[in-house]
């Protein structure tokens, strides 16, 4: 074609390229602070300006790293595109805790100690048990949630527990979880699929592809949400007590963060927020979980 | 140094077994997108213009529609709809399908290459169309093709990676790669001996299209 | 099949925030194929040149290096990237992307999907390149060598503008086959259509209104059929062009790119 063509139809591309990042640049916000968490406490402490709290009061955020897609404790809901759940809520007590906003980005199993070690984020809430091994790399709060490993099947399924899963069934779980290892060593007959997040092991389950899913309670409960024709089924597996990762050695935060919980845990808010994310969907009624840091990490010591 | 040995001795067993998930993987999608490539490339050959649009239709979707959309509508979407594939079927279909499209175009543009003076002289013969398809012209457009469809092998090679990492994960090289990753962090040893893995692959095919080339075919 | 076209089933397409959900997510795939297609283009021009020095080791360490890249799978460059890349790239890439840009792009993995891309393609495009150069007849450099013009004002006045210009069609190709490997982001968790898409059948318990898997998916297929077909034909009528009438047919450049049968001739 002659150069003139030629060039008039770079200019369009590049226009077409310029209108398609202006158009879509500006309504994505980043979460605010709508909804679910409570005024900030009156009297925010402050703290000096090189300190690791103090420097993110004075950024004004605080980063926290939390599940997209696990819904009732992390989740991007579609229709409003805020991230929302329990841990978000949790989130948000530790945010007015500072006097600070919360930015929340996605942190997948995968990545997510790797981000905190590398001060991507300052915070993990992101459904993350305890465990010993995890505690050699970076710190944990105090448990803030104790959930239940259990296995989640379709209604019509004969499976009962754990037993049940023999060489001719297929139980599917996250890359990377915990539970990888549970499975090998209660079911290891059963086939293990593995899969990069729980919405595919959801998927699957759902179109009859793998027999059953095992993971925490919580994530389970999730899915039953969204589609209440699974159940629920066998003994508590293993204990999951959930904590906050904080970067090791960061014995500012530790302290903010424990003390937030506590007081979360006190005041009713930890109900409130139990209520509205678990409780409603689920007989179970939980209290604020009282067991301790150490106690956790012997239940799991890798 | 010595990591990179360690993990070659500690991952081999599962390492093996996932290049072998790939080899069949691309072996079966292979046939079947010669299968698919050889009707479609009839069909777009056909005298009969709903046939030729038929034709068209499929190897505009298949080349436009991501690997990846594919093997969800093929696997969750079907499945869902009550279709129980499985993902073996899922998968193969899929890559089989897709590679069709662009083995269906190779084709095509062999026949042409082989020219209708050809055509004509087989009808003159008193072979029928079909006759003369079948006989004359798609024998020398197979062989035109044999360049285009190393090239497509590869590309099945490097698309079987994308079957494993979806939903459907089969245990492939790279899955098996990335389970071992998971559990021991040996980032940069594990992915080094998969990377030699499906370079394995990829330099096989290519020695073997050029052997075959320079057998049979037949340069323009 | 009937389930396939049944209305209650598509009825979350005009339910809801779902529809602008989706092609929200389908606009992060096409920024990132053109972003990264506009890099590609300028590692790759550089990786031909390489290609073609007149310096023997040059060539040849070019020549692996793209031969490599062009013979792993891209979803293994990205997977690589997305866990090996050394923090301070990462943050230095979160503290330069502009703010202008969505958030899916904000995110420090886009680097790693972006460098997969752009290491892969660029390879790619550097063979197409070097074909389109290597595909004028030799008479064109040695008659501008024979009006004293060095190699280098050789290349640049008269052997790249007519070589690139050749390649035009197989790089708009590219850009099809790009735009279809964005879909592979998702893998590491980019908010880009596919994770739309699952975010917008599970979580019906917001809308009100089944989305079925079929149903969205088959839609997002359609997204990228009716994009990728656009620059199909695009890419045809610049070929057209090309030619003119009178003059000999155009010389095409194969798409040396793996997926690229020889289109066909007329």
């Amino acid at each position: 074609m002659s150069s003139t063509r030629l060039r008039w139809l770079l200019v369009a591309l590049a226009t077409f390229a310029a209108l398609v990042f202006v158009a879509c640049g500006d309504d994505e916000e980043e979460s605010g602070g709508e909804g679910g968490g409570g005024d900030a406490a009156a009297d925010v402490k402050q703290f000096p300006a090189d300190s690791a709290l103090g420097r993110i009061q004075e950024e004004g955020k605080i980063t926290i790293g939390v599940k997209y897609d696990v819904p009732p404790f992390g989740f991007r809901n579609p229709q409003s595109d805020e991230i929302e759940g329990f841990d978000v809520d949790m989130g948000r007590h530790i945010a007015d805790a500072l006097g600070v906003e919360p930015e929340f980005i996605e942190a997948i199993s995968d990545n997510r100690i790797p981000f905190l070690m590398r001060d991507r984020v300052d915070l993990i809430l992101s459904t993350m048990t305890i465990t010993g091994e995890r505690d050699t790399e970076i710190d944990f709060s105090e448990p803030y949630y104790i959930a239940r490993g259990r296995i989640l099947v379709a209604g019509d399924s004969q499976i009962k527990g754990i037993a049940d899963l023999d060489g001719d069934t297929s139980v599917c779980t996250a890359l990377g979880s915990t539970y990888e290892e549970t499975l090998k060593k209660e079911a290891p007959d059963s086939e293990l699929r593995l899969v990069d997040s729980y919405p595919e092991c959801q998927e699957l389950l759902q179109n009859g592809a793998v027999d059953a899913i095992s993971t925490d309670d919580v994530i389970l409960t999730g899915m039953i949400i969204q589609d209440d024709t699974l159940k629920l089924v066998g003994d508590n597996l293993t204990t999951e007590p959930y904590g906050v990762g904080i970067k090791q050695g960061n014995r500012q935060m530790k302290q903010l963060v424990d003390e937030t919980l506590q007081a979360v845990k006190d005041d009713g808010r930890w109900e409130d927020s139990y209520q509205e994310w678990v409780g409603q969907y689920t007989d179970q009624q939980q209290k604020p979980p009282t067991m301790t840091l150490e106690e956790a990490v012997e239940l799991a010591p890798e | 140094m010595t990591e990179l040995w360690e993990v070659l001795r500690d991952a081999f067993p599962e390492l093996a077994s996932g290049f072998w998930v790939t080899v069949r993987l691309v072996a079966v999608s292979f046939v079947i997108a010669l299968a698919a490539g050889t009707l479609v490339a009839g069909l777009r050959l056909a005298p009969l213009r709903l046939l030729r649009v038929i034709g068209a239709t499929y190897v505009e979707v298949f080349r436009n529609l991501p690997l990846l959309v594919l093997l969800f509508i093929s696997f969750a979407g079907l499945r869902r709809a009550g279709l129980p594939v499985s993902a073996w079927v899922a998968g193969t279909g899929s890559l089989g399908l897709y590679t069709g499209a662009y083995v269906a175009e190779a084709l095509r543009s062999g026949v042409f290459a082989v020219g209708k003076g050809q055509v004509e002289a087989a009808l003159s013969l008193g072979l029928d169309y079909r006759q003369a398809l079948r006989r004359i012209v798609m024998p020398q457009a197979f062989r035109t093709v044999i360049p285009p469809l190393a090239n497509l092998t590869i590309a099945m090679i490097k698309n079987s990676a994308i079957i494993g990492v979806s939903l459907l994960a089969l245990p492939d090289l790279l899955k098996e790669a990335r389970i071992y990753q998971s559990q021991t962090f040996q980032t940069d040893a594990t992915f080094f001996w998969a990377a030699v893995g499906y370079l394995i692959l990829t330099v096989s095919a290519t020695i073997v299209a050029r052997r075959l080339e320079t057998r049979y075919a037949i340069r323009r | 099949m009937t389930y396939l076209f049944d209305p209650d089933n598509w009825e979350w397409l005009w339910t809801g925030n779902n529809f602008r959900f989706i092609v929200e997510g389908f606009a992060v795939n096409v920024q990132i194929a053109l972003i990264a297609m506009a890099f590609s283009l300028i590692l790759g021009l550089i990786l031909a040149l390489l290609r073609l020095s007149k310096v023997k080791p040059v060539g040849v360490a070019a020549g692996v290096w793209v031969d490599v890249w062009r013979n792993l799978p891209l979803i293994f460059i990205i997977l690589y990237l997305a866990l090996a890349l050394p923090a301070p790239w990462v943050d230095a890439y979160e503290s330069v992307v502009p703010s202008f840009f969505p958030e899916a792009l904000q995110s420090g993995r886009v680097l790693a999907a972006l460098l997969g891309l752009v290491l892969y393609n660029s390879a790619v495009i550097a063979e197409i390149m070097r074909a389109g150069i290597l595909s004028l007849d030799r008479g064109q450099g040695e008659a501008a060598a024979s009006l004293g013009l060095s190699y280098r004002q050789q290349m640049r006045h008269v052997i790249l503008p007519q070589g690139l210009r050749r390649m035009v069609p197989a790089t708009v190709s590219q850009l099809i086959t790009l735009n279809k490997d964005t879909t592979l982001v998702s893998i590491i968790a980019i908010q880009e259509v596919m994770r739309h898409g699952r975010i917008v059948t599970g979580f019906n318990f917001f809308g009100g209104v089944q989305a079925p898997v079929l149903q969205v998916f088959v839609f997002i297929g359609i997204l990228f059929v009716i994009t990728n077909f656009a620059l199909s034909r695009l890419s045809r009528r610049l070929e057209v062009r090309e030619g003119g009438p009178g003059r000999a047919p155009p010389v095409r450049v194969l798409g040396v790119e793996d997926q690229m049968a020889p289109a066909e001739t007329r």
